[in-house]
């Protein structure tokens, strides 16, 4: 019996060695150091979601191998490469940034949760005497505490259910919003260049606007950038066209007769007196009465 | 129509849900008769089953008022994938999750448990089911109406009908991620129950059983689908979706190690895994669901999100309160240091430390930026330093111990597996480099299956029933897996290249020739397909043929992976571009050994579950009850079948769609 | 005498109490976290500080030499796209008619054709009419890569100083044009 645990220690013992030598080996790398793969799955791919450049198959990714390929060719260090990447795109680059901040949390909270539940298995195998005092059985309820349980629990459920019915009407999503209408994005654009005074510049992107969406508060706007901008021929063909569908429209009467006035045409006068007919709230009212009072 | 049909089944569904909430309290604090409230509960299945019949129906009937299926559906659809696309969006997905949800409830309602216990537990289930249906109706009505009404519909996510595997793969993971709140409401009913609470866990065990069962085959499906559809290449990438269903996989299996033998000691550890993974589903729903780790922006335009994170919170504080009580605990005899309640809390320490690893690199990202910090990014880098050491450890841990169970040979029974795994370690070793993870995981798993072969012989030996086989065959089932992980990333090898017609591309003694490439129009898209001679290193011959697919309705390109499976190695050739005069392609081809061994081991750890879940539930029924436990059987509501019981969930409970994991940005995508 | 100070309201347990309190204050900080409108980072920013643009020659597709540092004095539009990029093939027109527009007030165009093939850009030039553009080949990528490109099209904006001063990820609209390079040819 001895003689075989003798030879039983003695195989382990061998087979211990020759484990402990194939880890030393394997240890020491894995023999096909792909040092490329290395660097690369610590970057991660810019044009992916969640994935390295190591295992993304997207040419951006394959490019940033090549990189890294020929950054260590060389002669490059890991650490310079990664710096390199996050100079070009941001710490955002590296799939693991650098341990600061909130990252420590990534290494604290494995290790409390390690700490803690170590402790409470400690705890748990100690051996533990009875309680000097009796269990505390809680009672089935009685009555009263019954009916006050029952009370609490219902308003409890039915509040939850008001909560969730509340909260999804403040937070409910703005309604069916179209992902951005690209005409008024346009529109809005064209408005920012009127304010800088690039009124030129402005008319064009109105024109863009108007072959998206041929209508008329457009083109009055488009009406006032030419007439600032100085093309009063423009403009008065534009005011001509909105005026054609609606003849009363008091933006329409106004930039036509500011348009034939820019162009000293005899009309001028009837039309702006016109406009003030028809308008005669309009804001720009009381100028065009001094104008047509000084001018004529 | 279907649509304001659908907005009032889900309010009715809400209505029943609190109703049954409200019936099951007044059986538990007045012992009012149990009937009303399994009626109610039958009420809320069919209030379930009827909003995603009614979703279904709309969807095959192309009705594009109804929103989601303007947003999902499409009459391109073939329809299979039209019956599926009810899971392949979030509105959709959280009906089905409703119907599984009810249809636990239901279940479990037709229990005969004792009755306090019971009403406690169901008060707690109702109560979720009344949530998710007030989600359901007031934050995420996928009947909402469109205005104008489109002519037609984008389809699913193209990535969701490339297989039919979709159909199967989000139920099984809802029928897992549901089974848990059994367990999670038998936990928070037991200290309301007085004395009868102290037999919940005995209840909760098959219920926990047959859910992990159920998780496991859903996460393997999913790494399946993973490798097999996406074709990315790789079947695990560490993403938030897939550690959503990793976390609360890993405390469930915590649960089920210190739920067995003499548990009471262990009361505190029992309940607070119980609650924890049903709370952990929640989360993982909530930073899944919410967009919130994948983009910030995505969160407050949906109203779930926050209420998600409350619903969460919620249940954190119900149930520290609830279980964490001062109550007088049983005097115990301490353990001796070897001992089967030392390797059990020793399991549970290290996996809950796994759990809290995927934890904080799931969520840094959403905390670091309030933190001060920009928005962290956390890779498989770190899960590789991290959690993969502590997964090899719990593997040897379940190679130690069964020999702990026989004191008298003690340490001794250890010597042969100790020996094949050294042996392992040094052949191994000696012969390749695979690295320090991968040895010491092939000298663990190497371990684990030899002593579960010594088992296997002694019990056959004593020729008796074999008891516990499902047992071991799960933890064959997961020692398989790790020699799969270990293998494939270890001897993985792989090249990319772009060939022109005639030239070939070689890795790893595979090598393949492009022959050409083929353009086609259909399916309501179009695809290129490289034809390409696959040589292995076996010498056989054949084509394969890689495609990219464009689906114009979401423009988005998907990548058909071509697999040539072997029984050591699968070759796997991806076709990544294509030039525009056809006459070159880049290609990425790679040799992945042993990747049939984590299905195969995947297959069997679920497998065992069950047969686990199946006795457990036999066991359960063998002591006789007492006679006040017993109730006449309901006559609606769930069914009396013990086997439907001990399987988890009715057959075809299905779930909601993952999309799965990482989507690479392919060309022409804009950055 | 201090475990009696310790005991906890509710009869809670320490373990659980300090569960509690995390809980609490983790859910306050995500919460709150939530709430805060996101702080744009440089990944989805259009602008950022003009650094001075990396270098950018070499031999041309149509067998002529660029280089960045001789066309000091223009606004330069730095294009990186490629043939499999459908995007691209939409935006290339609008490029080259801005540069038509605008090159009296010393706008240049310069392509940055990314891990593409040389016959399969030159029927992209031709179907999209943009055969004059000038185009500098990257067949492996390395060049988009210095200059920070995280995919195509992407397109960079070289001021006067060889400063980059605008860079649009994904395509460039003609308002693009006119509010980000406009300003800068005027000026």
């Amino acid at each position: 019996m001895r003689w075989r645990a003798a030879l039983a220690v003695l195989v382990l013992t061998a087979l211990a060695a020759g484990a402990g030598v194939g880890m030393l080996r394997s240890a020491g790398g894995t023999g096909r150091e792909d040092r490329v793969r290395e660097v690369a799955a610590g970057l991660r791919c810019p044009a992916c979601q969640g994935e390295s450049v190591a295992d993304s198959q997207s040419p951006i990714a394959a490019a940033m191998r090549q990189v890294v390929a020929d950054q260590l060719a060389q002669g490059r260090d890991r650490a310079e490469i990664r710096r390199w990447f996050v100079q070009r795109y941001g710490p955002g680059v590296l799939t693991e940034p650098p341990a600061h901040g909130a990252t420590a949390l990534l290494w604290a909270v494995p290790a409390l949760t390690l700490l803690g539940a170590g402790y409470a298995a400690v705890r748990t195998l100690r051996p533990r005497r009875a309680p000097a005092r009796a269990a505390a059985a809680r009672p089935a309820p009685g009555g009263h505490a019954a009916r006050r349980a029952w009370w609490a629990g219902a308003a409890g459920l039915v509040s939850l259910v008001a909560a969730v019915a509340v909260a999804a009407d403040r937070l409910d999503r703005p309604p069916d919003q179209p992902p951005a209408d690209p005409v008024a994005v346009t529109v809005q654009l064209a408005h920012d260049l009127e304010t800088q005074d690039r009124y030129a510049a402005a008319a064009q992107l109105y024109r863009e606007a108007l072959r998206d969406r041929p209508d008329d508060t457009i083109r009055l706007r488009l009406a006032f950038a030419l007439l600032r901008a100085g093309d009063a021929g423009a403009a008065e063909q534009t005011a001509r066209e909105v005026l054609a569908r609606t003849p009363d429209s008091p933006d329409g009467l106004l930039v036509l007769g500011l348009a034939q006035r820019g162009a000293r045409s005899a009309e001028a006068a009837g039309t702006l007196r016109r406009f003030l007919a028809v308008a005669p709230e309009h804001p720009a009212a009381p100028e065009i009465n001094r104008l047509l009072s000084t001018g004529s | 129509m279907l649509g304001e049909l659908g907005t009032a089944t889900l309010a009715a569904g809400l209505a029943c849900a609190t109703l049954t909430a409200l019936a099951w309290l007044r059986v538990a604090l007045f012992g009012a008769p149990a009937r009303p409230a399994r009626l109610g509960a039958a009420a809320t299945l069919v209030a379930a089953v009827a909003a995603c019949a009614l979703l279904e129906t709309a969807l095959l009937r192309h009705d594009f008022s109804v929103r989601f299926v303007a947003e999902n559906g499409g009459r391109q659809v073939p329809l299979y994938y039209a019956v599926t696309s009810l899971w392949s969006a979030l509105d959709g997905s959280l009906l089905l999750w409703l119907l599984v949800l009810a249809g636990y409830a239901a279940l479990l309602a037709g229990q005969r448990y004792p009755a306090r216990l019971h009403a406690y537990a169901m008060v707690v289930v109702s109560a979720v089911t009344m949530f998710f249906f007030a989600l359901s109706r007031f934050a995420a009505n996928p009947f909402r109406p469109v205005d104008p009404v489109p002519a037609d519909g984008p389809g699913p996510n193209p990535l969701l009908q490339q297989h039919p595997a979709m159909g199967v793969h989000p139920p099984l993971l809802y029928a897992g991620y549901l089974g848990l709140v059994v367990p999670f409401a038998l936990a928070l009913a037991a200290p309301l129950a007085g004395p009868e609470g102290r037999r919940w866990l005995r209840l909760a065990r098959p219920w926990a059983l047959a859910a992990w069962a159920t998780l496991t085959a859903g996460i393997g499906l999913g790494a399946w689908w993973s490798y097999a559809v996406l074709g990315w290449g790789g079947y695990w990438a560490w993403d938030p979706v897939e550690n959503a269903s990793l976390l609360p996989w890993l405390t469930a299996t915590a649960f089920l190690h210190t739920a067995l033998g003499r548990a009471a000691g262990r009361a505190a550890w029992n309940s607070t895994l119980a609650t924890a993974s049903f709370i952990l589903v929640l989360l993982g729903t909530f930073l899944t669901r919410s967009g919130a780790v994948t983009s910030v922006h995505a969160f407050t335009d949906s109203p779930l999100g926050p209420m998600l994170l409350g619903f969460v919170l919620l249940a954190v504080v119900v149930s520290t309160v609830a279980t964490g009580r001062r109550t007088a605990r049983p005097a115990r005899r301490g353990a001796p240091m070897l001992s089967r309640p030392t390797a059990v809390l020793v399991n549970g320490v290290l996996l809950v430390t796994i759990a809290a690893v995927v934890l904080v690199g799931t969520v840094l990202p959403l905390v670091s930026e309030p933190l001060g910090g920009v928005r962290a990014a956390v890779g498989p880098a770190y899960y590789q330093r991290t959690a993969v050491p502590l997964a090899v450890v719990v593997l040897l841990l379940a190679g130690v111990t069964p020999a702990l169970r026989d004191r008298a040979r003690g340490l001794r029974r250890l010597a042969v597996p100790g020996g094949v795994a050294l042996a392992t370690v040094a052949l191994v070793g000696l012969l390749s480099r695979p690295g320090l993870p991968a040895l010491t995981a092939f000298g663990a798993a190497a371990f684990v299956l030899a002593g579960l072969a010594g088992q296997l012989v002694d019990r056959l030996r004593a020729r008796g029933r074999v008891v516990g086989l499902a047992g071991l065959v799960a933890h064959a089932g997961i020692a398989l897996v790790a020699v799969g992980v270990a293998g494939s990333s270890a001897y993985g090898r792989d090249t990319e290249g772009t060939i022109r017609t005639g030239e070939t591309l070689r890795v790893a003694g595979a090598s393949v020739r492009l022959d050409g490439v083929d353009r086609s129009a259909g399916d309501g898209g179009m695809a290129v397909r490289a034809r390409l001679r696959l040589t292995e290193a076996d010498g056989t011959r054949r084509t394969v043929t890689p495609a990219l697919r464009y689906h114009p309705a979401r423009d988005a390109t998907v990548t058909v992976p071509a697999i040539d499976t072997g029984p050591l190695r699968d070759t796997y050739v991806t076709l990544i571009a294509v030039a525009a005069d056809s006459g070159s392609a880049t290609v990425r081809l790679a040799v992945n050994p042993l990747v049939g061994l984590l299905w195969a081991g995947g297959a069997l750890t679920t497998a065992g579950g069950l047969v686990a879940a199946v006795g457990a539930a036999r066991r359960r029924r063998r002591p006789p009850e007492s006679a006040g436990d017993r109730r006449p059987a309901p006559t609606a509501g769930g069914g009396q079948r013990p086997a439907s019981v001990a399987a988890g969930g009715p057959p075809h409970s299905p779930a909601a769609g993952d999309p799965p994991p990482p989507v690479p940005a392919g060309p022409g995508v804009a950055g | 005498m201090s475990r009696r100070l310790l005991r906890l309201p509710a009869g809670l347990r320490p373990g659980p109490a300090v569960v509690l309190a995390v809980t609490v204050a983790v859910g306050t900080l995500v919460a709150l976290g939530l709430r805060a409108p996101a702080t744009p980072t440089n990944a989805d920013a259009g602008t950022s500080a003009p650094a001075p643009a990396p270098q950018l020659s070499g031999p041309t597709l149509d067998g002529g030499r660029f280089d960045l540092a001789t066309a000091r004095g223009h606004v330069v539009l730095v294009n990186v796209f490629a043939s499999w990029c459908g995007p691209c093939r939409d935006e290339l027109p609008l490029l080259v008619e801005a540069e038509r527009r605008w090159s009296p007030h010393g706008l240049r165009l310069v392509g940055l054709n990314v891990r593409d093939g040389t016959e399969a850009v030159r029927a992209l030039l031709d179907e999209t009419r943009a055969t004059g553009l000038t185009v500098l080949p990257d067949p492996d990528g390395t060049r988009s890569v210095e200059w920070g490109v995280r995919g195509v099209p992407e397109t960079f904006v070289v001021d006067r100083d060889g400063r980059i001063v605008e860079r649009q990820r994904g395509v460039v609209t003609p308002a693009w044009l006119e509010q980000r390079v406009a300003p800068l040819l005027s000026g």
